[in-house]
């Protein structure tokens, strides 16, 4: 797992080589929460290769006494799981990507671009957080409507049974603007000061010198905002009837109804509902504090 | 170069400046604008129009201001109710917020070092938050069970007897005392065992998620700070709390800001957790549960968006408190 | 003179055979009418896994075969809560479906919006209804509880996916402690005590008896005592009488000694089936999975009635469950369209099938001559126990408010085995409680 070729080494250098102490309470520290945190993913996935008696056994036994991975094949015919997984990845892709566009153009403009406003604006966009969902719920679901009179005498949108319902409500996200607000905040003025004098604009600005510098914010928003889509279920249940549209979590939940005490199954089922994440993250966290390291810029 | 070095801050005539780059910045600005005032504002005043009136299934009568003061004071049903959600979610959230930052700010920095397996530990703090709720409570259902469950045999090994966990209505500095043969005021019994519980189950969902977001932050501090301070001959604790701590205090404020809001708005594991009721007794019945109770099964509609925007008052409330006394303290280097 | 008189004579006999003759009261003519085309209905309900099999299997026969271009299209909507959001939603957008599976409180609150169509009409129309022997086939109890008294004694909807409250036994456990099935609640309290097993640290190993804490089986014990649930003018409660205080101070007993537990999720299905508990109170619908369970590891087990407070069996009682499906207001060829389905779906044959299929109960006494149910009963014979019973179990209050009040319960009876709260303070609280419920809720 080589690093990028990168002048300043990221995280903390340690002051020697030799393992000292602190290291290794670190590592107890580290592996014994570690162990409790995972230890429900763990149970999750050896109750998934367990059978049915076994799974639903109290106490239950730590490791299954023989595998059975044909669980797996198993929940996966039960239900239209392709169609769902597709579904679910065309959404949480389009969600990510356009969200963390718009994202960055609105975070750059609060965090960067002095306008009558800002302060009034920001605070309404948090406020959007504010509310819970079960408030809007109602309201948002006759917006989505075919119904020709009910937004406030204007035709309803009509996006039942669509991928769009499921996707341009969340192309703008206040949190994902607030987090790489934050960010952006924090990138040194002098920076600023030189593009200016390069003349560049503020979109060249942001686009070849504020975004790479932000690689890590980027991503943490990309990984929080692909999530929240993946886990979507309330929204998009009301908002489909038929199961072509509908997502994994949809699915997950209409499965947990029916199994009973098929729990292996189940566990089969919110296992590989939670895979493909498990890998992502696995794959973008080396990048998170991998960051580019800003050389030559003091001094 | 002159010697007259103009600050990049001071800004050329007001009246030529600011409207390009204000016009800029709307032009940024748009496509949220659009987004979030039709798919969130809208809805909205919408849900807040609704809130006027007693709507039952069907719009009913005008009633102003009527759905909020029958929760805040007028109603001998609802405000008992509200005022009692609203505790539950404050001690779910003083509980809960506070332990999840400074547990996954540790975590972090242990983490930020270089050392082996920190990309397998990451992954696995990652894993709660990525393991649904509905994977998670069935679970949890057992960890917790009042009668076979794991942790009833950890502490048994404590000497303590089994609990009923999830189940519990008796707070816990009821319990406590009563384990030592004192009794205690009925308003200091404290947040009872099943809300506790939810807010370790909280905690361990959020963890991975903040540690994710603090590793960013702890990556954006430039090295050269921890140069210079080792040359002058700093300590590691010295580097943690006079110039990581500060320097993450960005970071540290967002995530503050966004836990709060995120728990006092929880919905989701509360509701999967206590199976929909509103827990033992109603003992972890939040503000939200409440909402979705008026809303979803009285088809109270008015009074549920009446308690929505109450809701969202008092987190706006919260939150400029929090950006007022904290927001001050925030280094942005 | 005399023509005045036979003028008047004529008069007062045409206009008695005019009364006589006079038409019955004017039915709803859109009950009468028949279809002209082909007509598209969608139903909305929340059955999944097998259960959706089922009715799947049903609407494509009946989408085959009906012969007047009906066709119906059934979408799952999630759980009943969820469908019940739904639905809500769907008349705020007035986008609502032509059918939808629902609880009778659900219709209650639907009616408030007005969006219900009255079914009597159809039922009783001579050209789409049933004849007086088919609806008489029908359980009364079915009848009962989709008749809404707040709105007019009006039957808003009809028998869809219904089930009972029974007692499953574990049969193996009883013979070992040499008991019977208990018939009465005392019999219960001691054989479930009986069956209770400790080990040497005082833990319990076997359990007699799995609380439930659902209102509907405190309402079935309710009943089995002989108690009632509402007052005679729904205005309120009645469960505070006598049998109700007697269910708590059962449960009270029963958590000190240790024989009863309180179960989390569906552990006490698979603890009757390891042998780890001799009694639980549950829905027939139930039967699947404790056979599924069998299938792995065998054991024996059967349904009984709850235990009763009256000593003639003709007047047992215990607690019907269930949703039903109610039609909306839409266009007197799509409602006829949604009434002719659900009629054929509770015909003999289909009502068998589809109770075969999915484990529900029929909904007419006569689908027990039916092949198909006896064949499933031959394999099944605790599906059979469950069928015996139907005609003891009686519907729960269908007012506004009933939500409500189950949670009201449910607290209440958590204050007991908790130890919160005494029996009689516990149903106090609860009780005033509920009559606010149902006053706040008209």
């Amino acid at each position: 797992m080589s690093e990028r070729a990168i002048a300043i080494p990221r995280g903390l250098p340690r002051l020697s080589s030799r393992p000292r102490f602190g290291t290794i309470a670190k590592h107890v520290v580290l592996i014994v929460v570690a162990v409790i945190v995972a230890y429900p993913f763990y149970f999750m996935v050896t109750s998934s290769l367990k059978d049915t008696l076994e799974a639903i056994r109290t106490p239950p036994t730590i490791f299954p006494n023989e595998l059975h991975p044909e669980n797996y094949t198993e929940a996966w015919n039960r239900a239209p799981w392709g169609r769902y997984f597709i579904n679910t990845i065309f959404v949480s892709v389009s969600v990510t990507i356009l969200e963390l566009i718009t994202a960055c153009l609105a975070a750059y403009a609060f965090a960067r671009l002095k306008f009558r406003g800002k302060g009034i604006l920001f605070t309404v966009f948090l406020a959007t957080l504010m509310i819970p969902s079960e408030a809007t719920l109602i309201p948002r679901y006759v917006l989505m409507s075919p119904s020709r009179v009910a937004c406030a005498g204007f035709p309803c949108l009509g996006w039942f049974d669509t991928y769009q319902v499921q996707i341009v409500p969340f192309i703008a996200s206040a949190f994902s603007i607030f987090l790489m607000r934050q960010f952006f905040l924090s990138i040194p003025n002098e920076l600023a000061d030189a593009a200016r004098m390069d003349g560049a604009g503020h979109l060249r600005f942001l686009w070849s010198i504020v975004l790479p510098l932000s690689i890590p914010a980027l991503i943490t928003a990309g990984l929080i905002t692909f999530l929240g889509s993946w886990d979507a279920f309330q929204w998009p249940l009301i908002v489909t009837s038929k199961p072509d549209f509908r997502p994994v979590q949809v699915g997950l939940s209409a499965f947990r109804q029916e199994a009973g005490s098929s729990y292996h199954l189940l566990m089969a089922a919110s296992t590989f509902v939670v895979a493909p994440i498990v890998l992502l993250f696995l794959v973008a966290q080396r990048y998170l504090v991998q960051g580019i390291a800003r050389t030559g810029i003091r001094g | 170069m002159a010697a007259e070095v103009i600050p990049a801050n001071v800004r050329a005539p007001q009246r030529r400046r600011l409207p390009i780059e204000a016009i800029q910045a709307w032009l940024f600005l748009l496509p949220a604008v659009v987004i979030l005032g039709v798919f969130q504002i809208f809805p909205a005043i919408a849900a807040f129009y609704m809130s006027l009136f007693k709507w039952d299934v069907v719009q009913g009568a005008f009633r102003g201001f009527g759905n909020y003061s029958d929760w805040l004071y007028d109603s001998s049903i609802r405000s008992p109710d509200f005022w009692r959600s609203l505790s539950t979610t404050f001690t779910f959230v003083i509980f809960t917020v506070p332990l999840e930052i400074a547990l996954s700010l540790v975590l972090a920095y242990l983490l930020f070092q270089k050392m082996r397996g920190r990309g397998i530990y990451r992954t696995i703090y990652y894993l709660p938050y990525v393991t649904s709720f509905v994977a998670a409570a069935a679970i949890f259902f057992w960890v917790f069970h009042p009668t076979y469950g794991l942790v009833n045999d950890v502490v048994g090994i404590l000497g303590i007897g089994p609990q009923r966990w999830l189940d519990e209505p008796n707070g816990i500095f009821a319990m406590a005392a009563s384990s030592i043969g004192m009794t205690l005021p009925g308003w200091l019994a404290g947040p009872s065992l099943a809300l506790v519980v939810l807010s370790l189950v909280t905690i361990w969902h959020f963890l991975g998620y903040q540690i994710v977001i603090f590793l960013a932050g702890l990556s954006n501090i430039s090295q050269e700070f921890y140069e210079a301070a080792r040359l002058d001959g700093a300590s590691e604790r010295q580097l943690f709390t006079k110039i990581t701590l500060p320097l993450l205090s960005p970071t540290t404020f967002f995530v503050f800001t966004v836990a709060s809001i995120g728990v006092l708005r929880s919905f989701d594991s509360v509701y999967v957790l206590t199976s929909g009721t509103g827990g033992p007794l109603d003992t972890t019945r939040t503000v939200t549960l409440l909402v979705f109770k008026t809303a979803f099964q009285q088809a109270q509609f008015g009074l549920g968006a009446a308690l929505a925007f109450i809701l969202t008052l008092v987190i706006l409330l919260f939150t400029l408190i929090q950006f007022r006394v904290l927001g001050r303290r925030v280094n942005y280097g | 003179m005399r023509l005045k008189a036979a003028i008047l004579a004529t008069l007062m006999v045409v206009m008695a055979a005019c009364s006589s003759q006079a038409p019955a009261a004017q039915q709803s003519t859109e009950a009468d009418i028949t279809l002209s085309g082909p007509v598209s209905i969608t139903l909305w309900h929340a059955l999944t896994g097998p259960q959706q099999v089922a009715l799947d299997a049903m609407v494509k026969k009946f989408n085959d075969t009906n012969g007047k271009g009906i066709t119906v299209t059934a979408l799952n909507q999630g759980n009943y809560t969820q469908l019940y959001q739904k639905t809500l939603g769907a008349i705020q957008a007035g986008a609502l479906p032509e059918l939808a599976h629902a609880y009778e409180s659900f219709v209650a609150d639907y009616m408030k919006a007005d969006v219900v169509v009255d079914l009597g009409p159809y039922k009783d129309s001579k050209t789409n209804g049933l004849t007086k022997e088919s609806q008489d086939d029908v359980y009364k109890g079915y009848y009962d509880t989709n008749t809404f008294p707040q709105y007019g004694n009006r039957l808003l909807s009809w028998p869809f996916t219904k089930s009972l409250a029974v007692m499953y036994v574990n049969n193996d456990i009883l013979k070992e402690i040499g008991k019977p099935i208990p018939k009465t609640w005392d019999e219960f309290e001691a054989t479930a005590l009986a069956a209770t097993k400790k080990d040497a640290s005082g833990k319990v190993t076997r359990m007699g008896f799995a609380f439930n804490t659902d209102a509907s089986y405190f309402n079935a014990q309710v009943y089995a005592r002989g108690g009632n649930l509402m007052a005679a003018d729904n205005k309120t409660v009645a469960w505070n009488g006598k049998e109700g205080l007697a269910v708590l101070q059962m449960y009270d007993r029963m958590n000190k000694n240790g024989s009863g537990y309180s179960p989390k999720s569906f552990d006490y299905q698979s603890d009757l089936a390891t042998g780890k508990l001799a009694f639980f109170f549950s829905s027939t619908s139930t039967v699947p999975f404790m056979k599924d369970l069998a299938d792995k590891a065998p054991f024996s087990w059967s349904i009984a009635n709850l235990p009763q407070a009256a000593t003639d069996p003709a007047k047992a009682k215990t607690v019907q469950f269930g949703a039903n499906v109610a039609v909306f207001k839409s266009t007197p060829e799509k409602q006829l369209a949604s009434w002719l389905f659900i009629k054929w779906m509770s015909e003999t044959d289909q009502s068998a099938q589809f109770a075969a299929t999915s484990y529900y109960m029929p909904v007419r006494a006569t689908s027990a001559n039916s092949q198909t149910l006896k064949d499933y009963w031959a394999k099944v014979p605790q599906g059979k126990q469950g069928f015996d019973l139907i005609q003891y179990s009686s519907p729960e209050p269908n007012i506004r408010g009933q939500q409500d009040i189950r949670d009201v319960i449910f607290n209440m009876i958590t204050e007991v085995i908790t130890g919160k709260s005494a029996p009689d303070a516990a149903m106090a609280t609860a009780t005033t409680k509920a009559n606010q419920i149902i006053k706040d809720a008209q």
